[in-house]
């Protein structure tokens, strides 16, 4: 089935008219200030280089500042006809029965029990909907951590038990993780995709309220033209101070930006590869990913798979809406600033590929922009490297121009024309970037009292809003070098792998610091004495990047800080209303990860390894087994390198396994059974009956 | 050198008993079958022997030592049992699940129903059944094909003069 490709709302094209409008007249006003300034005494070619970074860069500025400033107006105003959720549909019946809905948990990996106690926490919620009957839920394990592959079937069998979910809690690990997340969504597509109208996508560790989850089936349900809805997930229930800093500025701006965006994308939106709902049938026609020719990293598996999944869909005719004022969707964030780079080192290469689709044939032109925009959150960096660093030898040589700076005993610098409006202009367009969206949205604070209050109070959230933005000034520096370092990697053909996230709250000590950010702080001194020595006008404007710089170690340490982070919540910063009153679904996330009691005895047990276990407990062998799919037996070299891993076994025991290896051998049903009677032939009763 | 001073590492697992004794194979049964949840004496010692008559029936399973082989025919009991309890084909997932979920605890007193006449054993059968979660639903297949995507080439508008494409 293809959708007409066009809404047929003429104000959808007026909204981004006037969006684009804005964004062009604001960058062509400041280049006209910018040219204005060089043209004095003609445009060198370093003034060239300069002028054309400061276009890219201001405009991608733009786009940012005049999307927060829509989100501000529609939210201001509490007026957006086109917001998805309220759009009306004649034929719509509130109490109509809903349709069946998969809810897909891809995993990889992660953390078992954190896993399964956020599925139980959206179960329990969506059970008080009274909807639960329509919803199945599907853990889709591409894990290949064979300890964690054991945990993650018995936290599933201990699901089942407790929430009585035969027949609606199900589980499967896939052999191999072909083309990573969009080969294991692929899979459930193609194997039980006929089952389902809808499916309902979450990450590891999203966390989706149940009204929500019906609510988003009723969209659907309204408007068949729509292929996908996106929810906006706010950041929550991490404790550290780093990740409480971005969890104030995801909540408290975040709303601000989605409005924003679906200002002016309303049916032309994105996908963020996580809590949102797709249509089954359309996804399956349309958003089959091939490989894109060549090799590593720009070629190969579409690795941000969920960007080029909306594109396709658009292409295909089907709306795409990202639904900003359904509340009631979550993830968690990083924990600490080494982890949010490490999370960014994965995204960038997947983002990077998109150069090659920006100017694919056939895609929409917002789809394109998607994609540029996805460029460019990396690309950025870089770009303002260049730009920091041309600045500074452009002022190196103004100073070669032996100009008088200081007259008599006047301590005020009298600059060099050019220089002083081209810094000026600099910074007032990173302090309007900065601080602009952030007063507008304590601006909102001040009209909706109940938020006011969720966020601690208007003083408390403007100290707040203060604290976040030198923060991020200390930061922006340091992540600037890391997504940098990233983008050259990436250049240079060096792929950065798809590594697990560490999820969980933890501290980053001084020598996992001093190794992650020792080459920044070394830039930063080597960056301050050199501009100190030969260019010191420029020094003093580049002080807030170079002190990011120099202070990345304690920076990162503090800011990774769990006891920190308390304390600043006692204090009464940073407050989310996630946190000044939690939802019942995160309250029920909380209690499973503190009180719940697992039905099954074997996972009250304390247990050394998991493995071992799936050898040697006659139930979690059995229940493994159960598990395994149904293949072909292996092949004679096969059973030959089975044959070697169990020798090895036999001899050195399991440590002189990798994970690979393990897995390889509880990945065998004939060798499974096999070992599993070698154990209780061969190994002191004591320790097989625990 | 002295090769009697060279000392190997002790094997992980201690190497197999060749002709284990009746005694050892009745320790390691009652053991097993300790483990599977059977605690009354007489039971493990009942299963056991039958496990042990088994023995030259099963099929020689290679790398695997008499003991190992007794381990096997003892799981192979409990496996019959469940499948002509529950007419579960052998062997196969659905028998794996079975035992499963008779060891997850589902059916506490499943050892007492093994030796009760066959028409007491349907409450134990119910809560066996109702205890096996299916992993997946049945499949629906359906196909989910590669979509084109004609990436930018400066030499394309070129390659396309070259080799206009046929038309449809």
């Amino acid at each position: 089935m293809t959708q007409s490709v066009q809404s047929p709302i003429m104000g959808h094209t007026l909204r981004r008219v006037m969006f684009f409008l804005l964004v062009l007249l604001t960058t062509l006003v400041a280049m006209g200030l910018m040219v204005s300034v060089f043209q004095t005494d003609g445009i060198s070619l370093m003034e060239l280089i300069l002028l054309l970074l400061y276009a890219i860069l201001f405009s991608w500025i733009c786009v940012s500042f005049w999307t927060a400033f829509m989100g501000f107006f529609v939210i201001l105003t509490g007026r957006d006809r086109w917001a998805i959720s309220r759009q009306s549909a004649p034929s719509a019946a509130p109490a109509a029965p809903l349709p069946r809905t998969a809810i897909l948990m891809p995993i990889y990996n992660e953390d078992s029990e954190r896993v399964f106690a956020g599925l139980r926490a959206i179960h329990r919620s969506l059970a008080d909907t009274g909807r639960l009957s329509d919803f199945d839920f599907f853990v889709l394990s591409d894990t290949r951590d064979p300890e964690v592959w054991v945990e993650e079937e018995l936290r599933w069998q201990d699901m089942v038990r407790a929430l009585d979910g035969k027949g609606r809690i199900f589980y499967r690990n896939r052999p191999e993780n072909i083309s990573r997340k969009s080969g294991n969504l692929e899979d459930f597509c193609t194997r039980w995709g006929g089952h389902y109208r809808y499916m309902i996508v979450l990450d590891a560790d999203s966390i989706m309220k149940g009204e929500t989850l019906v609510a988003m089936v009723r969209i659907m349900e309204r408007h068949p033209r729509v292929a996908l809805v996106q929810t906006p997930p706010v950041p929550i229930n991490r404790v550290s101070l780093f990740a409480r800093i971005l969890q104030f500025a995801g909540s408290l701006y975040g709303r601000m930006f989605t409005a924003g965006l679906n200002y002016w994308q309303l049916g032309e939106s994105n996908y963020w590869g996580h809590n949102a709902i797709l249509r089954v049938q359309p996804f399956l026609d349309h958003c089959g990913l091939p490989k894109l020719p060549g090799r590593e990293p720009f070629g190969g598996d579409i690795l941000s798979h969920d960007f080029v999944e909306a594109a396709l869909l658009r292409r295909a005719g089907w709306e795409v809406w990202l639904a900003y004022d359904l509340e009631g969707s979550y993830e968690e964030i990083p924990p600490t600033l080494i982890d949010y780079a490490k999370r960014d080192r994965r995204w960038c290469q997947g983002n990077l590929q998109h150069l090659r689709l920006a100017l694919s044939q056939g895609f929409n032109a917002l789809s394109r922009l998607h994609f540029s925009m996805g460029v460019m959150s990396y690309l950025a960096s870089p770009l303002w490297l260049l730009f920091l660093i041309a600045t500074g030898v452009d002022a190196y040589f103004q100073t070669q121009q032996e100009q008088v700076y200081f007259f008599g005993q006047n301590w005020i610098p009298v600059w060099p024309v050019s220089f002083a409006v081209e810094m000026t202009t600099v910074l007032l367009v990173t302090l309007t970037m900065l601080f602009l969206p952030k007063i507008l949205a304590l601006v909102l604070l001040l009209k909706d009292s109940r938020l006011r209050r969720a966020y601690g109070g208007m003083l408390n959230a403007t100290l707040s809003v203060v604290l976040e933005t030198v923060f991020s000034v200390l930061t922006a520096p340091v992540l600037m070098l890391f997504q940098t370092k990233f983008v050259l990697a990436i250049l240079m053909r060096r792929a950065v792998g798809w590594p697990s996230q560490q999820r969980g709250d933890h501290e980053t000590g001084f020598r996992e610091a001093a190794l992650t950010h020792g080459m920044q702080t070394l830039i930063g001194v080597v960056a301050g004495v050199l501009s100190y020595h030969y260019v010191p006008a420029f020094f003093w404007w580049f002080i807030p990047v170079l002190l990011g710089l120099m202070l990345a170690i304690p920076v990162s340490m503090l800011s990774s800080s769990i006891a920190l982070g308390r304390m600043s919540r006692e204090w009464g910063l940073f407050l989310t209303p996630e946190e000044t009153d939690p939802p019942a679904v995160l309250r029920y996330l909380e209690a499973n990860l503190k009180e719940d009691e697992p039905v099954l005895p074997v996972l009250r047990e304390a247990s050394g390894s998991r493995f071992v276990q799936a050898l040697t407990d006659p139930y979690v062998n059995a229940l493994h087994l159960s598990l395994l799919p149904e293949r072909e037996p292996p092949g004679k070299r096969r059973r030959h390198y089975l044959e070697g891993l169990i020798h090895q076994l036999e001899e050195e025991g399991p440590d002189s396994l990798s994970a690979a290896q393990k897995r390889d051998l509880i990945a065998d049903p004939e060798t499974l059974l096999r070992l599993h009677a070698l154990f209780w032939s061969r190994s002191p009763v004591e320790v097989l009956s625990g | 050198m002295d090769r009697g001073k060279v000392s190997v590492a002790a094997p992980y697992l201690p190497a197999p008993v060749a002709v284990p004794s009746s005694e050892l194979l009745l320790d390691r049964l009652g053991a097993y079958w300790q483990a599977l949840g059977v605690s009354d004496p007489d039971q493990v010692t009942a299963l056991s022997e039958q496990a042990l008559r088994r023995l030259p029936e099963l099929p020689e399973t290679p790398g695997v030592d008499p003991v190992g082989r007794a381990v096997v025919a003892a799981g192979d009991l409990l496996d019959d049992w469940l499948a002509r309890a529950l007419q579960l084909p052998r062997p196969s997932l659905a028998l794996a699940a079975a035992r499963a979920a008779l060891l997850s605890g589902a059916a506490p007193d499943w050892p007492a129903t093994l030796f009760a006449p066959p028409g007491e054993a349907n409450a134990l059968r119910d809560a066996l059944r109702a205890a096996i979660a299916e992993p997946a639903p049945i499949p629906s297949p359906g196909a989910m094909p590669a979509q084109r995507i004609d990436l930018f080439s400066l030499l394309g508008p070129l390659l396309r003069l070259w080799r206009p494409e046929p038309r449809a």
